[in-house]
């Protein structure tokens, strides 16, 4: 079974979020890491850069396949999780406390429409 | 789809299934890196059914794997394997497979599950001058890669005696109690192992038998990282309808002074287009299509077959350069997505198999 925690928002690629005061922080879900299998490469975008919603913002990769990330929203890069160059696996460990960026949002509106944790559920299963 | 004999086997370790040339196989159990793992340092099993047995008997069956295959196969001494590229007249390459010697009179050739009709027509269309019968078995057999260096522990644990001289590339037909295998010393995984032939419920107990005494369950996903770090090619991949051997590193299963075989004479005048490149990187994972590029950003080949190494923990590669422009300097370079990354060349494989 997935661990789908209810504070967080959803897209159906698999992302989450969390919303701290215009910072919205990004990773990939229990489901998505558990799918992916062993992740051995994490591909991070570059500080400073602005990102569209459901544009693509990186790669993670098992060893058998290469998955690109969408952002849940529109921003700017403030952050990125470095400690996912030495060790993507941090992803299969805790897909939830291993964020991989963070970023500056201008519209709160995106962000409470994405799904919630009751509506991102069936997407996680077979 | 077609189904292996031990399906139902795979569900109950909550394999991950997916299509492999028309059968739906075991692609991991746990996890890739502790499959790799388990075969580099004690024991993992693999179900490999899905590969293709045909057997030659009578009076000219070695002559005639002989005039079908580059590699020497009368030669090679009693109860030896062989591996071969299979060629057309041209040079073009069928399928690599290999041949293993179980009597004067009686082979066994197995194929690659994507090219058993393939094969089997080709090989049919050939027969006619020879005393030979030929039999397509790939439906009556399973088959089993046990690997890995504690191979022969659990090997004799089954009941297989003496295997301590049972060399490495031979095979022998076993019988216990009644139960009757082919026993071959061979893999695709650079270690020491053994794969195991026989009827669809001695591979299920057998099978069942392996999971008790310990040994891994692995899918294919760990055999390809497996062959990859040993450098072994694929069909499909480095070996495919439109190259010849030559084009792959395979001169050396090309025996050109042996006896007539087909595709001798375009195989003596070829010039290979293409030259087997041996690429890692310190970041990323090189994919299968991936352009290689010399220093001058020049793209020059493609990547064949690339994964991770689970033991160098780097992204491993083989790639076909274009032959004239095989860079001198041994410069190489891979485009991932849009950046361009170092490439380091190997003349040796990744990773040193531990077989005898």
């Amino acid at each position: 079974m997935s661990n789908i925690p209810a504070e967080l928002k959803y897209t159906k690629d698999h992302e989450w979020a969390k919303l701290e005061g215009d910072i919205v922080t990004v990773g990939i879900t229990d489901f998505a890491q558990n799918s992916l299998g062993d992740i051995v490469y994490v591909e991070l975008p570059n500080i400073g850069d602005n990102i569209e919603k459901e544009g693509t913002f990186g790669v993670v990769e098992s060893i058998k396949s290469a998955s690109d990330l969408y952002s849940p929203l529109t921003g700017e890069i403030v952050e990125v999780n470095e400690d996912l160059n030495d060790s993507p696996d941090l992803l299969n460990e805790d897909a939830y406390t291993n964020w991989i960026m963070k970023i500056k949002i201008s519209n709160e509106d995106e962000f409470n429409s994405l799904l919630s944790a009751s509506d991102y559920k069936p997407l996680c299963e077979e | 789809m077609n189904k292996t004999s031990l399906y139902e086997a795979h569900l109950k370790l909550n394999a991950k299934m997916a299509e492999f040339a028309g059968f739906e196989m075991p692609i991991q159990y746990a996890g890739v890196k502790s499959e790799v793992q388990a075969v580099r340092e004690a024991c993992g099993v693999f179900d490999v059914s899905h590969m293709g047995e045909f057997f030659v008997t009578g009076a000219d069956a070695q002559k005639f794997v002989d005039y079908l295959i580059t590699n020497d196969f009368l030669n090679a001494q009693m109860n030896k394997a062989v591996y071969s590229p299979l060629c057309r007249e041209d040079g073009t390459t069928i399928d690599d497979l290999i041949a293993y010697k179980l009597e004067e009179n009686k082979v066994l050739i197995c194929v690659n599950a994507a090219n058993i009709d393939k094969d089997w027509n080709w090989i049919e269309s050939k027969k006619s001058n020879f005393n030979i019968t030929l039999e397509n078995k790939s439906e009556a057999y399973s088959l089993l890669a046990v690997q890995g260096p504690e191979t022969e522990k659990h090997m004799t644990s089954l009941g297989f005696k003496d295997l301590e001289s049972f060399e490495y590339y031979s095979a022998k037909e076993f019988e216990i109690d009644g139960d009757k295998y082919i026993l071959a010393r061979t893999g695709y995984t650079g270690e020491d192992g053994f794969e195991i032939f026989a009827s669809h419920d001695l591979i299920q107990k057998t099978w069942a038998k392996l999971m008790d005494q310990g040994a891994t369950p692995c899918g294919l996903a760990s055999r390809d990282v497996l062959r990859l770090e040993v450098c072994y090619p694929l069909y499909g991949h480095e070996l495919n309808d439109n190259l010849t051997p030559l084009d792959a590193a395979l001169k050396w299963t090309v025996k050109l002074n042996k006896n007539e075989f087909i595709g001798k004479g375009a195989l003596a005048d070829h010039t290979p287009t293409h030259r087997l490149a041996k690429l890692s990187i310190e970041k990323g994972i090189p994919r299968e299509g991936y352009d290689i590029l010399n220093d001058n950003n020049e793209v020059i080949g493609k990547v064949t077959s690339g994964t991770m190494s689970v033991v160098l923990g780097k992204g491993i590669a083989l790639g076909l350069i274009k032959r004239d422009k095989f860079p001198e300097n041994k410069v190489f370079k891979i485009q991932i997505r849009k950046n361009i990354v170092d490439a380091t060349y190997h003349t040796k494989a990744f990773v040193n198999g531990g077989h005898k």
